[in-house]
């Protein structure tokens, strides 16, 4: 019964997994590091007593623990990875943040200059209006 | 591909400071006779309007990157436009425009990379505490860590626009000792500074933020910790050259 339950739980979780991993809903070393994991708990889930063996291979007194042990250090490295990864996109989305920022200031200047050229001097208000159809600026595409 | 260089651009970061902002501009124009940027960051009043009605190029970020964050945005923009130095400034009234030529000329006589701009006797209890605490740890020899009003040489200041400064929050620890690590040379003006007009410290805003800075800062010097040598290095051989 406790090897159905074991089977069924990571049965399901590796399949959960390799959906989500099929579905582009996870990408490149993510997608890697999470179908190793379903492997494992597909093989663990189905085989528990390989736990129990490896345990007494290396000596543990109580062997069910070994996993616990293995997951929880997996768990803290994958946590560590994370926030490595987080300072890097912080990193990142300031920098962005500064381009867009300083593009968009020159995108005004320019467009102001361009407005000063097209716009006909006041002391001539009749000239004709086909000069300043000549040059359309592309509206900004949707916001980002 | 050599464009010519501009000489001094002004760099104001700004952060809900419409009430003060127009006139520091005013006053860096007509004093330092250099052009002005102010980053607006993300401000929620007409910070942008007013520096830009007030004669300084504006660039507004789309989100709040904090103090730092907006002077590096004005150190890329002048390496983009080829400026030989930079001066930075805050928008709050605290810092006198009119100082800056003699910071510019510090900057150039003095063959130093960085002038900082300090006024110690405005330094409450509180922050010469914290201050002794970060000497003691960091080994730089500066008086006022996070005093805005700093003049940077084109290489100083290439190497704060780099990726490298682009997770510091605040311009004190962490931009010095990263300009110690480099190599740059730094030097201290005593200038006269006025008690803000407007807005509050970011860094000394609430107990709570306070400790949450000495934290960070406390962490970052650690991290640091390679840089110390070299600091000590560094003032010994001033100490002994001066001797």
């Amino acid at each position: 019964m406790v090897i159905l339950v074991s089977a069924v739980l990571g049965i399901a979780l590796a399949s959960v997994i390799l959906y989500l991993v099929r579905r582009d809903h996870l990408h490149g070393s993510y997608a890697l590091w999470w179908l190793v994991v379903a492997a494992a708990t597909l093989v663990v889930g189905v085989f528990p007593h390989l736990v129990d063996r490896l345990g007494e291979l290396v000596g543990i007194a109580y062997p069910p623990i070994l996993a616990i042990i293995l997951g929880m250090g997996l768990i803290l490295i994958r946590m560590l990875l994370m926030d490595v990864d987080r300072s890097r996109q912080e990193r990142t989305l300031r920098r962005l943040t500064q381009r867009l920022a300083i593009l968009d200031q020159e995108l005004g200047e320019a467009r102001a200059k361009l407005a000063t050229l097209e716009s006909p001097p006041a002391a001539e208000p009749a000239m004709p209006r086909k000069s300043a159809q000549v040059i359309v600026l592309p509206k900004s595409g949707g916001e980002g | 591909m050599n464009k010519p260089r501009r000489p001094v651009l002004v760099v104001i970061p700004a952060y809900n400071e419409a009430a003060t902002v127009a006139e520091i501009v005013r006053r860096v124009i007509a004093h330092a006779a250099c052009d002005a940027v102010v980053v607006n960051d993300a401000s929620s009043d007409d910070t942008s309007a007013q520096a830009h009605a007030a004669g300084a190029a504006v660039i507004d970020l789309p989100l709040n990157l904090g103090a730092w964050g907006a002077t590096q945005t004005g150190m890329r923009y002048a390496q983009r436009n080829h400026y030989a130095t930079v001066a930075t400034l805050d928008a709050d009234g605290q810092h006198h425009p009119e100082s800056l030529p003699a910071m510019l000329g510090a900057l150039e006589q003095d063959g130093v990379d960085v002038v900082i701009g300090t006024y110690t006797q405005r330094l409450s209890v509180a922050k010469r505490v914290a201050w002794w605490y970060f000497r003691l740890l960091t080994g730089l020899p500066v008086q006022d860590f996070t005093s805005g009003l700093r003049a940077y040489s084109r290489r100083a200041a290439r190497a704060l626009a780099s990726r490298e400064a682009s997770l510091l929050d605040y311009q004190d620890m962490g931009v010095l000792m990263l300009l110690y690590k480099k190599g740059f040379h730094l030097r201290e003006l005593p200038t006269v500074m006025s008690p803000r007009k407007s807005g509050m410290s970011r860094v000394f805003a609430s107990w709570f933020v306070v400790a949450r800075y000495m934290l960070h800062t406390t962490v970052l010097c650690f991290a640091r910790l390679d840089v110390r040598g070299r600091i000590a290095q560094r003032v010994v051989s001033r100490a002994g050259a001066g001797a």
